[in-house]
């Protein structure tokens, strides 16, 4: 680059909003999911990921998913025949050693956590392989099982410190997601710090989840870390089953922080999952602003509000609708009780069903995921894109198209992931 | 005919499929597809060519197979395009979406008729392969799963009628093992049986450790577990008029742990809904069919188990000194009140007529399900019983009474709906 070039290009990422054909995509893609018994899912994911893919262009050039449904399918398959004997063996191992069935819940947990990072790091594999950018195939290295020993013991360091390690444990994590990425022969780097991050999750942790965490251990101390099995007592006259707190409690220390609890829960709760999207949308433009590759650099003007509207239009989707059906509903009711017969809610209710379902379906994908993609693809540009045009293509393949089984099999991950 | 076909030019960029460089590239089109730029001289095939997905007015070309394309924002290119290209949106191994959904409702139809009709096979091969202390276990971790599902129902221990109970349950598994019914019995009852009378031996072996305890709860209700554990709820005592009542159906469910009905129950429920939710996955709604298939499928033992454990009841009653056709008795008697207050779903029409406040009793946990079985089972019952039954009792009055007591003072909790 010469020194006194003016301002340099910036390549803006586009994506196109029209969306045309997302809406019969996503009704059909949920229709024959639902008469396939969940088959047809892989090919609508696929057609999903086609679709935005193709929509989110760089420098003018979109990209390109090559991904098959029969592939996804084929994974999922593999996965099975790995997950069925893992959860027989589980299952098995809890009855058969009743000394460790109390651990067994916990055994199984750690074991299906650990297992689920490496399978979104594998299935994080096979979409960057389907990835095709000029005709530059992206790729991914390094080792899933390294990645998920990274996730369990950062996952361990932020529960030790009661949260306060987890923008440290996500910037390492994208370090190394990106760190690994590939385009064509070049390698991506990423620069996340947990620091860039801290701020927001600070604010998302003294709101909610600080003072809830505080009780907690003022509880604990309270109760000289040992709390009483009588806390709750079952009520008084009430349904087996149904507790209430310990009146004996009432008066105590451990009584008042216990109600104290209550009271700050029922803030603290609705306050963290409105902060949540403030903070995703953060750490997202931090990470975006971190990546780069060789000398061009992404750049990210995310605003949290754009990250705030989908879920704002989505609820009060979800909340006409709902309005609707309580009128609908009532009419029904009325109509059932004048004509004296109760199967006709019945009915109603497979109505709400088979109107709602794919309604909401379709609502999440045109609101929800098309929205937050287009929010993080627009707002993003490539600094010194002049530098993109060193990539060199790889001679390496597509690789194995089974990889992305796991992460299905074991419910993690998802069709379209927000971010790099 | 190809001179027929106009020629059509715009500006595009070309991509070599090697690098990321973009190169300004003249497109032209008559019946074939040449690109040229600088050192850049491309002929391509109409046939070959392949278009990627893109927004237009954007148009991504290249031939199949090759790593390398042109991009162009041209409509009338696009257009002629699409008009000379037969294969141009081809995807290789695309367009049978129908063939995939045939396919798959066929897969899916086939895992649920095993898991409806094949996996109660296996169940019905595997449970008596289960080893005893397995059973145990399993029994172990079962039993407070059910008891919270029925909403944590606490256990009756009155000292009284906990002996009488012991004492019952003592005379049926002594009849059960083939012992002399009437030596063990009680002053009131009948002094001996007609040797006549007595059935032939009983099918299946009754587990040594038998446990028998009584809840209180206000479903008129009793079930086996695996383990040869046996609840009886308390309302179920409270609605017997007779001791011989409570004792059959006791009995019936001792039936139900003679044949490991209901470990091969728990086999068969969770293996058929392991089957369902491996195949059918998450996504849309399948969760709502997994949840059907729960339920339709865990809904009790088979009617020819019901059958068999009315039959052994009886026996085994009978072989006690009892009245057998108390089975029936009770039977119909919970029966009528199930009909009373679900009216509407008594789609047989009879007795729905009768409507004077229903007590509210909810159940069906696995002594009785459908109201046009129960007639049958209780004549079947009574034909097997035979006509001497109802003279027999099988407990003493003072003893029924400590039994009745079990759960101390008052007679019934709180109705519980589960």
């Amino acid at each position: 680059m010469a020194a006194g070039a003016p301002a340099p290009r910036a390549a803006p990422v586009t994506f196109d909003t029209r969306l045309g054909g997302l809406t019969w995509l996503a009704l059909k893609g949920f229709l024959l999911s639902l008469v396939t018994f969940g088959i047809y899912r892989f090919w609508y994911v696929t057609n999903l990921r086609r679709f935005f893919w193709s929509r989110t262009a760089l420098d003018g050039s979109p990209a390109e998913y090559t991904g098959t449904g029969k592939e996804l399918f084929l994974g999922f398959l593999v996965a099975l025949a790995i997950l069925v004997p893992i959860y027989l063996g589980l299952f098995a191992v809890s009855l058969l050693a009743p000394a460790i069935a109390p651990f067994s819940v916990v055994v199984s947990f750690v074991f299906l956590f650990l297992l689920g990072q490496f399978a979104i790091f594998r299935g994080r594999r096979y979409r960057a392989m389907r990835t095709l950018w000029r005709g530059i195939r992206l790729g991914q290295d390094g080792s899933a099982l390294a990645y998920a020993a990274r996730a369990g013991g950062w996952w361990l360091l932020t529960l030790w410190t009661f949260g306060l390690a987890f923008p440290f444990m996500r910037a390492s994590l994208e370090r190394y997601r990106v760190n690994h990425t590939l385009v064509g022969t070049s390698r991506m780097t990423s620069t996340a710090r947990g620091r860039s991050v801290l701020g927001p999750w600070l604010t998302l942790y003294a709101v909610g989840l600080g003072p809830l965490i505080a009780l907690l251990v003022a509880l604990l101390v309270a109760a000289d870390f040992s709390l009483p099995d009588d806390l709750l007592v079952p009520k008084p006259g009430g349904k087996p089953g149904e507790t209430v707190f310990n009146p004996a409690y009432a008066g105590s220390n451990i009584g008042l922080i216990a109600e104290l609890g209550g009271y700050v829960a029922a803030v603290c709760v609705p306050a963290a999952l409105l902060l949540i999207p403030y903070y995703r949308a953060r750490e997202t433009r931090a990470f975006m602003n971190a990546a780069s590759l060789g000398t061009a650099r992404l750049v990210s003007t995310l605003r949290a509000r754009q990250f705030y509207w989908p879920y704002i239009v989505y609820m009060l989707s979800v909340l006409g609708f709902l309005i609707v059906l309580g009128a609908v509903g009532a009419l029904l009711v009325f109509a059932a009780q004048s004509a004296g017969g109760v199967s006709v809610v019945h009915w109603a209710v497979i109505l709400v069903y088979l109107v709602g379902g794919p309604l909401f379906a379709v609502l999440y994908v045109r609101v929800v995921q098309a929205r937050l993609w287009a929010a993080v693809a627009a707002s993003a540009a490539v600094a010194d894109p002049e530098a993109l045009e060193a990539v060199v293509a790889s001679a390496r393949g597509a690789g194995s198209g089974l990889q992305e089984g796991l992460a299905d099999a074991l419910d993690v991950g998802g069709a379209l992931q927000i971010g790099i | 005919m190809s001179e027929h076909l106009s020629t059509v030019e715009a500006a595009g960029r070309y991509f070599d499929g090697l690098t990321a460089r973009p190169h300004a590239v003249s497109l032209r089109l008559d019946d074939r597809f040449r690109v040229t730029g600088a050192d850049i001289h491309r002929d391509w095939n109409l046939l070959d060519l392949r278009a990627g997905d893109s927004v237009p007015p954007l148009t991504r070309v290249g031939p199949a197979g090759a790593a390398d394309r042109v991009e162009f924002s041209d409509a009338a290119l696009a257009a002629a395009l699409a008009a000379r290209c037969p294969d141009l949106r081809r995807r290789e191994a695309a367009g049978g979406t129908l063939r995939l959904v045939l396919w798959s409702v066929a897969a899916g139809v086939s895992v649920l008729l095993v898991a409806v009709f094949g996996v109660p096979r296996i169940a019905g091969l595997l449970a008596p392969l289960v080893p005893d202390a397995a059973e145990a276990r399993l029994g172990a971790v079962a039993e407070p799963q059910v008891l919270r599902f029925l909403g944590n129902p606490p256990a009756c221990t009155e000292a009284a009628g906990r002996a009488a109970l012991d004492r019952l349950v003592a005379r049926l598994v002594a009849a059960a093992r083939g012992g002399d019914g009437a030596a063990g019995a009680p002053p009131g009852a009948m002094p001996g049986v007609l040797p006549g009378v007595l059935p032939s031996a009983l099918p299946g072996v009754l587990p040594a450790d038998l446990a028998v305890s009584v809840r209180r709860h206000g479903m008129a209700n009793a079930l086996a577990l695996p383990g040869a554990r046996v609840i009886l709820l308390s309302s179920l005592i409270a609605r017997a008029e007779s001791p011989d009542e409570a004792a059959a159906v006791l009995a019936h469910e001792l039936g139900h742990v003679s044949q490991r009905d209901p470990t091969r129950s728990l086999i068969r429920a969770s293996g058929s809904s392991f089957l369902l939710s491996l195949v059918l996955g998450d996504l849309t709604g399948s969760t709502i069919i997994i949840a059907l298939g729960d339920a339709v499928l865990s809904a009790g033992y088979s009617r020819e188990a019901e059958r068999a454990a009315d039959a052994y009841a009886v026996g085994l009653m009978t072989r006690a000194g009892g009245n057998g056709a108390a089975l029936a008795d009770i039977l119909e008697r919970i029966a009528k009140d199930e009909e009373k207050s679900d009216d509407q779903k008594s789609d047989d029409g009879k007795g729905a007529g009768e409507d004077h406040g229903g007590s509210g009793r909810s159940g069906g946990l696995d002594l009785l399900r459908s109201h046009p079985f129960t007639r049958e089972r209780a004549a079947t019952i009574r034909a097997l019983a035979g006509p001497d039954a109802a003279g027999r009792q099988i407990l003493p009055g003072n003893e029924w009474a400590a039994l009745k007591g079990i759960c101390g003072k008052r007679p019934e909790g709180p109705e519980p709906k589960p």
